[in-house]
Order: structure tokens, then sequence, then C-alpha cells
């Protein structure tokens, strides 16, 4: 008994959670849908009629704004600095969290100290090097910059690392592995939850990041798509709203590709006992 | 202090010549005791080196002085100096300096250690050993190398020539092509001065603090109660219930604070409900709205913030010991006891550098009332509103109203503070001290 | 003109913007215009590629591909061809040209092309040699000299003139407006030719039904809110917008302005607080919620098709939407304001309104490689032909006397009033930035008070109001001087 009203409980929250988390976004989809295009005619939260002409146009009509050249260029970033940044960023944590070093305390130390900086302050600084460097108008300037960033939010993947147990490695130690073997065979596969997050997170930042793009690309084809929606006309509502629904998907896919690796984690008691 | 001149001293009179040309030659003592190949490598080091300063480097260093000396005038033709560019060029000089400078200490070093060897008849580490002992016992010198590069140029650099802004006029008249120049601290000078500057400054820094406590606990506890339901065994279809926070994460922020922004508008659906039934209309984020706006912020920031904080501790609670809760529940442990007991004590370790981190972006967070409420000048506010936090006041300074060296200076007061704290809070706390507790 | 601040606030934050320092031209005593600079010595450079930036209004209306098509068309012989730059119609030049990576030629408000002159990042242009040079107005002109090293340099031609224009629906028009709402008997309504008259129309629709309105406009612009201001004897700084010590908001009866805003805005919701009027003025005409609004003229063609839509919703034909929507949406200049600032005073006596405005132009970046071809192109972008073009396409009221006489009605009009000065353009120094964010909160806090409980108004009389702008102006002067 105590436990079905536990289990009605539970769901009933969940309920909720999911209302909220689902209704602002609901809103946002269907106003893609909105036949008008105007938010101002809709009765309430929601349009009055619906059509698909929003996310025709926003596919075919590319003359001012070509949103699927900046969805595959979005694409090509994210995928770039998701598979860059995902590999430094769990190196760098690992490495932090299984060595000792000289170097390591200071170096935990100044990271953390280096995350406090206002980050716009220093645009200025990023954007003055890439010209230097000759890196405007290229989007793999971007995946450089954001890869080369990833490393410095190590801590939090150095948490998890720091949860698996070292008596794994000392065993392999002494069969003989080396350090990149006990890294390959052994700890990556059971950091997969982590991997996985750390790919989601670093899949998922150039997508909204508009800021860097904008300062970095100053061709309108080489857009990604926080940069072309930014600069939507302020009557294309519902282009906003489709273009907005179209970036959430390759993330949701992404997220149910990669899910199952989420929960599995450790082998459940293999190690400890 | 003793012990490295008595080093030195030993190194001086132990040392063969050839050792000693390498402080000259880079390499040169590796190459007598037989280390080739390591010592050519340093050799092109040097060469390079110089290459480098001859073409730009010494420019650079000299221009990192100066900030320009020729004004640049398009009319005319004249072709002049880029201050600022200058400037970074300038850091960007010195840090190849620095990395030389560590690399010629280690060859000096390695080449006295290649006599040693030598004179003790050993064979010396060939390049092949050194390559194998870099996936092994230093592995995390290869591993680290590449991240290192990277926030140096990308992180290291941008904060550098921020920090030294705060020490030049640049900004207001004063942007190429005019001449930048070095000040030294009149910006902080004026800041002590000017009566202003501290009213605003307290208020902002005390709801700032207020603001990244309040939202960093209600995003963290609501970001783990949320991945402990989630993984409750009662739930089935996780990942369907999963997949309502994960579709509100896919969503980029900015687009999410434009659409709650125009939510909570006059014109909005909300307001359009209230008046529809027959109330007057809200402003939920205007001009007297003080507390409703903070609060509509903190709950809108924990909207985009949770299921980021959820993923992240699902990761962590499917790495959590099983084996203790079937000890515990065979104690007769119950469930909140197990909670308290063992889950928390755990999330709280594996994640200390999450709840920072969150604390640290919150602090920062620049997003939320530039989106929600920007663009408002209110009484008793210097160039800000009583919604902006350090980081929006920064940018209304520096970036709508140009004092760029002033903004400089700010920021650098405030990275003081903020960076002390989260210092010495980082510091004392179990999972930067007992990194090994749950091994 | 919101969305326009937002882009520049944007890339404000990409990288520090501001140049130079403020013109201490005082433009009066201007005899001789100065000529375009060295490099401008008539070889045309061949087998070049120029970049041109136009605005995104003329890219999606096809007129930028007739203009780019004909000039290469003519000059295809002599090498050179001109192409879509291809970028952010609000970039700043002082941000990319350096580095290589702005365009060749730039079309963009004077206010911005001017902040890049004071750095030099644009080229003194040699104005006498076109063919526009006569039938341009000296204010125009002006809004693009600046002074250095006592010479005075032109750095853009003046293209099309920007000011806010009455947007209003004949259609909604009541009935018998001709019998009841036409006392000088004049054929055009009372209400769109004074404020007075808008005001008791607003009041009057507003009550037959509680869910249509008159007038409507988010009182937050700074852009259109400041021109009731000017009209009473405000002005932004002294010394023809020149001298940022003196700042004029608070000006002569500037808070006579005010009052006017404020009465107008009890005529409106709450809406007009925030911008939802702003954003939502396109669709609300169209349903015919509101009956007027005010607006620049290049967003015409956006109120146009939301009307046509509307028409076609309702059963209407496509071609038959499109005419009946030409003849009911009317632009037209703004209404009078009575001169004694009230508009429920029996008094008929009025004086002209005036507004902020702007000049959009061409200028040439300092760091092209081929002046010579581009200033051939600016010179055939702005001749008679391609102008006449660009008004009809676009719906511009060009600054060229010839095109705007034969075009006729607003741009006319619009003309007429640049030519009178009742058009003041944004100035052209950098203390400019400084003014929106102070000057948009007062606008807020006057339209908020307006539907605060009775205790809690703030702005009750004319002290109240007249205090609010010298408070204000003071916000203004501690953002330009306080860290100076």
């Amino acid at each position: 008994m105590r436990k079905k009203l536990d289990t009605a409980w539970t769901y009933g929250l969940l309920v909720i959670v999911a209302f909220i988390f689902f209704f602002p976004c609901l809103w946002l989809i269907l106003a893609s849908f909105s036949k008008s295009g105007s938010i101002y005619s809709f009765e309430g939260f929601f349009p009055k009629s619906y059509s698909l002409a929003t996310f025709h146009k926003l596919f075919t009509d590319t003359k001012m704004y070509n949103y699927p050249r900046w969805f595959l260029n979005t694409l090509f970033v994210a995928s770039g600095s998701c598979i860059l940044g995902t590999f430094l960023t769990i190196l760098t944590a690992y490495t932090m969290s299984r060595f000792q070093f000289k170097a390591r305390k200071p170096m935990m130390k100044t990271t953390m100290v280096l995350g406090m900086f206002p980050s716009f302050m220093g645009m200025t600084a990023v954007y003055l090097l890439m010209t230097q460097f000759g890196l405007i108008n290229h989007l793999w300037g971007l995946i450089l910059i954001y890869a080369g960033g990833a490393p410095m939010g190590y801590l939090t993947q150095k948490g998890f690392f720091d949860t698996i147990p070292r008596a794994i490695d000392e065993a392999a130690k002494i069969d003989g592995a080396t350090n990149l073997q006990i890294f390959l065979q052994i700890n990556l596969p059971l950091a997969k939850p982590m991997i996985v997050y750390t790919a989601l997170t670093s899949f998922t930042w150039p997508w909204s990041d508009f800021v860097l793009p904008k300062l970095l690309l100053k061709e309108k084809d080489l857009y990604t798509v926080a940069v072309g929606l930014m600069s939507l006309d302020e009557t294309e509502f519902a282009r906003f709203a489709a273009g907005s629904v179209f970036i959430a998907l390759p993330i949701v896919i992404l997220y149910f590709c990669l899910v199952k690796n989420m929960v599995d984690g450790i082998a459940q008691g293999a190690v400890k006992g | 202090m003793k012990s490295k001149w008595k080093q030195w001293k030993n190194f001086i009179q132990g040392s063969t010549g050839a050792v000693k040309l390498s402080m000259l030659v880079m390499g040169a003592g590796h190459i007598r005791y037989g280390a080739v190949t390591k010592g050519l490598i340093y050799l092109l080091m040097e060469v390079s080196m110089i290459v480098y300063f001859v073409t730009r480097g010494l420019s650079d260093i000299a221009g990192f002085f100066t900030l320009g000396t020729q004004k640049a005038d398009a009319w005319s033709g004249v072709e002049g100096d880029n201050s600022i560019v200058m400037l970074i060029m300038g850091i960007f000089a010195w840090i190849v300096v620095a990395a030389f400078l560590y690399f010629y200490i280690q060859n000096v070093r390695g080449a006295y250690a290649c006599q040693k060897r030598s004179q003790k008849g050993l064979p010396q580490i060939g390049v092949k050993q050194e390559l194998a002992s870099l996936l092994d016992q230093k592995f995390y010198v290869l591993v680290l190398a590449l991240p290192v590069v990277g926030v140096c140029i990308f992180n290291i650099l941008p904060i550098i020539f921020m920090i030294l802004i705060a020490f030049t006029n640049y900004g207001g008249k004063i942007v190429p092509p005019e001449l930048v120049d070095w000040v030294g601290l009149d910006n902080f000078k004026k800041l002590l001065v000017l009566s202003k500057f501290a009213p605003t400054f307290g208020k902002i820094l005390s709801w700032n603090l207020l603001w990244a406590v309040l939202s960093t606990a209600l995003n963290y506890f609501a970001g783990l109660g949320l991945a402990l339901l989630l993984n409750k065994e009662c739930v089935r279809g996780k990942a369907f219930w999963r997949a309502f926070p994960i579709l509100a994460y896919a969503i980029p922020g900015f687009i999410t604070l434009l659409a709650f922004k125009f939510m909570f508008s006059y014109g909005g659906p909300i307001n359009q409900l209230i008046v529809s039934h027959g109330g007057t209309a809200f402003g939920f984020l205007d001009l007297d709205a003080k507390w409703s706006a903070r609060i509509i912020g903190l709950l809108v920031n924990c909207w985009i913030s949770v299921p980021s904080i959820m993923l992240l501790a699902t990761g962590h609670l499917s790495n959590r010991d099983v084996t203790l809760y079937e000890a515990a529940k065979m104690d007769g442990a119950g469930r909140w006891k197990q909670f308290w007991k063992l889950t928390m004590p755990y999330m709280i370790f594996a994640t200390t550098p999450v709840l920072l981190g969150q604390f640290i972006g919150n602090f920062n967070n620049f997003g939320i009332f530039y989106f929600l409420r920007g663009g408002l000048y209110m009484d008793g506010y210097f160039l800000a509103s009583d919604t902006d936090l350090l980081i929006n006041w920064l940018y209304n300074l520096s970036i709508d109203n140009n004092y760029y060296s002033i903004g400089a200076a700010i920021s650098l007061i405030i990275f003081l503070i903020t960076s002390t704290i989260s210092l010495i809070v980082y510091v004392k706390s179990p999972s930067y001290r007992e990194e090994d507790t749950f091994q | 003109m919101k969305k326009r601040m937002i882009a520049m606030l944007m890339l404000g934050c990409m990288v520090l913007t501001a140049a130079g320092c403020g013109s201490k031209s005082s433009a009066k005593e201007s005899t001789t215009k100065g000529t375009g600079a060295a490099v401008f010595n008539g070889k045309l450079e061949s087998d070049v590629t120029i970049r041109v930036l136009e605005n995104d209004t003329a890219i999606s209306k096809g007129y930028f591909k007739e203009l780019i098509d004909a000039f290469n068309e003519a000059y295809k012989d002599k090498g050179i061809k001109a192409v879509d730059a291809n970028m952010d119609q609000y970039l700043d030049l002082a941000n990319d040209g350096p580095y290589g990576y702005g365009p060749d030629v730039l079309y963009q408000a004077n206010d911005v092309i001017m902040k890049y002159a004071q750095g030099k990042h644009i080229l003194p242009l040699p104005v006498e040699d076109f063919d526009c040079y006569d039938q341009i107005p000296e204010t125009a002109w002006k809004a693009y000299q600046t002074k250095k090293d006592g010479k005075t340099y032109t750095c853009g031609v003046p293209v099309n003139v920007q000011a806010p224009q009455l947007y209003y629906r004949k259609d909604l028009l009541p009935k018998d407006w001709e019998s009841t709402w036409d006392k000088d008997g004049d054929k055009v309504p009372d209400m769109v030719q004074t404020w007075k008259s808008m005001y008791a129309f607003s009041t009057e629709r507003h009550k037959e039904n509680a869910k249509t309105y008159g007038y409507m406009k988010s009182l937050n612009d700074m852009y259109f809110s400041s021109g009731f201001l000017f009209s009473y004897g405000g002005y932004i700084f002294g010394k023809e917008n020149t001298d940022p010590s003196d700042i004029g908001f608070a000006a002569g009866d500037a808070v006579k302005g005010a009052e006017v805003l404020y009465q107008l805005a009890s005529a409106m919701n709450e809406d007009c607080i925030d911008d939802t009027i702003t954003t939502n003025a396109y669709s609300k005409l169209a349903d015919g919620t509101y009956f007027a609004t005010i607006s620049t003229p290049d967003v015409y063609s956006t109120f146009l098709g939301e009307l046509e839509k509307e028409y076609e919703a309702k059963g209407d034909s496509k071609d038959a939407a499109e005419k009946k929507a030409k003849e009911n949406l009317v632009m037209t200049t703004l209404p009078a304001l009575p001169k004694s600032g009230s508009l429920t005073d029996q008094s008929d006596e009025t004086i002209d309104s005036k507004s902020m405005g702007g000049v959009n132009g061409y200028a040439i970046s300092s760091y092209t490689k081929a002046p010579n071809a581009c200033l051939e192109f600016v010179k055939f972008a702005t001749d008679y032909k391609m102008i006449k073009k660009r008004a009809e396409m676009l719906g511009i009221a060009p600054a060229r006397e010839d095109t705007a006489k034969e075009i006729g009605g607003t741009s006319e009009e619009i003309y007429k009033n640049l030519d009178k000065g009742n058009i003041i353009l944004m100035p052209s120094i950098t203390e400019v930035s400084q003014i929106w964010t102070p000057g948009k909160t007062f606008f807020i806090d006057l339209a908020k008070d307006v539907f605060r409980s009775d205790d809690k108004k703030k702005y009750k009389d004319e002290a109240a109001m007249k205090q609010g702008l010298t408070d204000m102006c003071d916000q203004i002067r501690e953002a330009i001087t306080t860290l100076q």
C-alpha cells in the first residue's frame, strides 16, 4: 500500500515537472506552426490557426536568411568542438585526478580562479588574436577556440574520476599495463556517463553561443544558427520560433542516441567488496 | 635557498665544457654525450627562437612598452601603429619567451644529467625510451601539453590583456587609430575618488552575492532532486520522463530568455489572460518591479540550469556503489537515512566542483537580466538597474559607455574579491583536500 | 529602430567600438566643402571586385540586385565588378576594416558613418563632382561633414531620409468623418492633422469598443518620443548637436512635449510601457485594433504586407487584397501639436511637429584597394536614375530634390521637413550613444506613471515632469563626464 502511494506521488511529481519543462517548449513549437507568423495574433498562449508554411519558408526562402546553410555550419562547428573538446576535457580531468605532479595543485587553483573572470571582457583580445592568426571567417577557427577553452571546465569531470576506485588501476599496473593502457582500457569505459555528459554539453554550446561566432564570422553564409536567428527581422517571429525548434532537434537526437550510456555507469559493485 | 646555491656551485664546478657550451648553443651537451636527436631538437628550438625574435619578437616586445609611436592616418596614407594589437602581440611574445626559458633550463639540466650518466658509464636515454615514458610515467605531460597551450592562448592571454588594460587609458576617445598609453594606477585612483561609484558598487555586490547563493542553491537542489526522482526504481520509462528537461536543455538559453521576456511582457500571454479575466495588466519586469523581476530571474534561471545539473547528477548517481546501499538496507536503514548518510555525502563530494562552477556561473550570469530586463538606469544607481549584476554593470560601463579601461579596473577588483572567496571555499572543500574519500 | 539599437549594442559587446573624438566643427562656417582624399586620382583600377554593403530591405526587395547588375553591365569593359559584401548590415567598420574584413562601399546611417569619420575609417569624398551635389539640401550634406585641421570634409553621400511618419487606416475612419472630423474642410481627416483631434478620436474609439484603440505607440522608444520634446524647444546637444556639455532635453518648453505624451498614453493601455506596441503594431493595425501608429518609412512594406494578409484571410483575392491595402494604408507626416501643450485645451493654435531622424547614405572604406572604382560606384548609385528606382522599389524618401519632387506625396513632404529643419538629425558625435538608456528609462517611467494609482503618481504636475526631464539630462551628463 505504502509503496503504491509512493509510486502515485512520484508520478504526480513527474507529471508536474514534465509540464513545467514542456509547456514553454510546446509554446515555442506551436508558435512555429502559426499561420499568421505574428505572435500577437495568438489567443492567450496559442495561435489561432496552424500551417506548415513557416517551416517551408525556413528551408526554401534562403535569399535573405539562409537557414539550411547556417544549420550545416553549426552542425560542423558543434561536431568538431564536441569531438575535440570532449577529448581534451576528459584527458585533462583524468590526468588531474590520477597523477601526482608538482604543478598539479597550483594548476587546479589557477583554473579555478581563471573561471571567475568575466569572459566578455576578454573578447576583444580573442578577436585581435584571431585577426593576427588570420582565422576570421573560418569555421574551424571557432572550433579551435571552443575546444581550446573546453579543458577549463575539467573540474566536474575530475570530480567524477575521483570517485572511480584507484584499486582497479593498481591491479592493472601490477599486471604490467602502462598508464595509457589503464586509461584506455579501464577508466575510459567506466567514465561513459561522464563522457556522454561532456560530449552533450560541448555539442550544445556552439548551438546557443552567438557572441563568439558573431565576432569571428563576418560573412552571412558562414553564420551559425544562433547568429542568424538574432539577425532575423523583428516581424519574423514564427520563423524565429521554427529556427529555434530546429536547433533543439539534433541535440535531442544526440541525447536519445547517448542516453543508454548515461545510466549504465560503473559495473555495479564489481570492484569493491 | 642555500641548497640551491650549492647545487649551482656544484654545477659550475662539475660541468664540462660541452655542458657549459649548451648554455650558449642549446643541445651542445646532449650531442657531445651521445643524445644526438634530443640535442638537435634543442638546437632547432634555439634557431627558430632566434628567427622569431629577429622577424617579429623583438619589435613585439618593444611595442609592448611603447604601445605605438606613430598614429595612423588613412586619409594621408600614413600607416600607423595599432596600440591594442601591439599590446596583445607583446603579451604573446612574453609567453613565447617564458616557454623558451623553460626549455632552455631543461636543456642545461638535461645536458648536465647526460654528462653525469656518461661519467657513470650509463647509456644515454634514447628518444624512443623518452617517448615510451610519455605513454607511461610521464603520461600527464603528453596529455596536458595540448590543453595547456590552448588554455594559455585562448583563456590566459585574454585575461592578461584585460588586466593590463586596467593600467592603460584605452577607451572613451582613445581607441585606435589614437595611440593608447600606460597610465599606471590612474584608473583605480579615479574609482576611489568618485563618490558615485561606491554606493552603486555596494548595492550591486550585495544583490549579486544574494543572487549567486540563492540561484546556486535552488538550481543545485532542484537538479539533484529531479535526478533522484527519475532514478527511483518505481519510475518506468525513465528515458521518456527525462526527455522533457532535455528538450528544455536543447533550446538555447538566449531563445528561452527572449521567450520568457515576451511571456511576462505587457502584451504577453500571461497579461492577456489576466486582462481577459477582468484584471489589470501587471508589469512583471518593468521599472517598478524590483522583486518580481528578481524572482522571475531566479525561476527562469532555474528552468534553464536544472536540466544540465540533472544530467550530471544522473551520471554521478549511476556511479554510486550499490553494495553500500544493499548493506544499509540489510542493517535496516530507512530511505531517508540512506539519503542523508549515503547519497548526500557522496553527491556533495562528487559535485563540489559543480556547485562551485554553478556559483561562479551564476555570479557572472550576464544573460539573465540582460535579456529579461536590460537597458534601464535606476535612481540611486550609477548606470545600472536594481536587477543588474556586477557583470551587467561592467557591460554598461565598458561597452555602452565606452569606459573600457575603467571597466577593466572594476573587473579586476571584482575578480580579486570573488576569486579569493571561491579559492578559499575550494581549497577547504573535501573534494580538493581529500580527493580519495570515495575510493 | 529598436532592433538597430540592439544590434549596435551587440556589436559593441564584441569589441569596443567608439571611434575618435567629438567633432568640433560648427558646421555653419563651411564655405569650402574640401576635396576628397588624395587617393582619388581619377585612375580607375581595373580587374577589381568591390564589395558593397547594402541594407537588408534593399536586398530583400530586389533593388540591390538591379543596382549591381546595372553597374556591372556599365563597367564590364573597364574590369570593375560590384558584389554583395554579404555581411551584417549593422557591422562596425572600425572593428573589421583595419584588419581587412570590411566592405569597400557601405550604406549606413549618418551617425554611424560619421563615427567612422572620426577615426578616419572612411574616405572624404570629392562630392562637388557628383551629379547629385546640387540636388541634395545643405542640411543633409551637413550631416556628413566633419572638420579636421581647419578643413571641412564630406565623408558620405546622402541617399534617403529617415523620419517618423504617421501610419493610419482610411477604412477605420468613422463613416461620416467628412462631416464630423473635418472641421477645416480640407478633405483630410482632422485626427491625422492635429494631435488634439487624434487624442479626442482615440478616446472616443476606445469608449465605443474597449478592445480597440486610436493612436498607439510604445513610449519607451527614445527615437520616437524625443520628437515631442524637440517640438517645444528641446534639443539633444548644444551648438547644433556638437557640444556634449550642453544637454537640452529639458530646454525651452520641452516639458510641454512630455505632457502631450502623457496625455496620449492615457488613451492607450499598459502595452505602451514596454516594447509591446512597437512589435505588435504591424498585426494590430492590420486587424483593426489600432487606428494609427508612428514608425519610419522603411517599414511601410511590412505594414502593407500584414494588411494584405488580413484582407486575404477575410476572403479577398490576392490582387483585391493588395489593391485594397494600398488604398487604405496611409503613411503621412506627423500631426501638428497644440501650442499650449495640452490636448484638451480650447485653443486651436498649433505648431509643427519635429522629430528625430537620420540620413542614410553611401561611404567608402579607407581600407579599400580600389578607391576610384568605389567612387565610380557611389556616383552610379546616387545618380538620378538609380535613386528614382530605389525610391520606387523601396518606398523610401530620397534626399535628392528632383526625385523627391517627382515621386511626390510623402517623399516630398519628408524632403520639405528636412529642408525646413523639422527633422533633427541624429548627432554625429560619439557621446550620442549615452543618451539612449537614460532617455528610455525616463519615458518608461512617464508611461508607467499614467497607470500608477493616484497616490503613487510621480508626474502629477508640470514641475514634477520638468524635474524628471532635468534628472534625465543629469543622468546623461553623468554618464558622459563622470568617468572621463
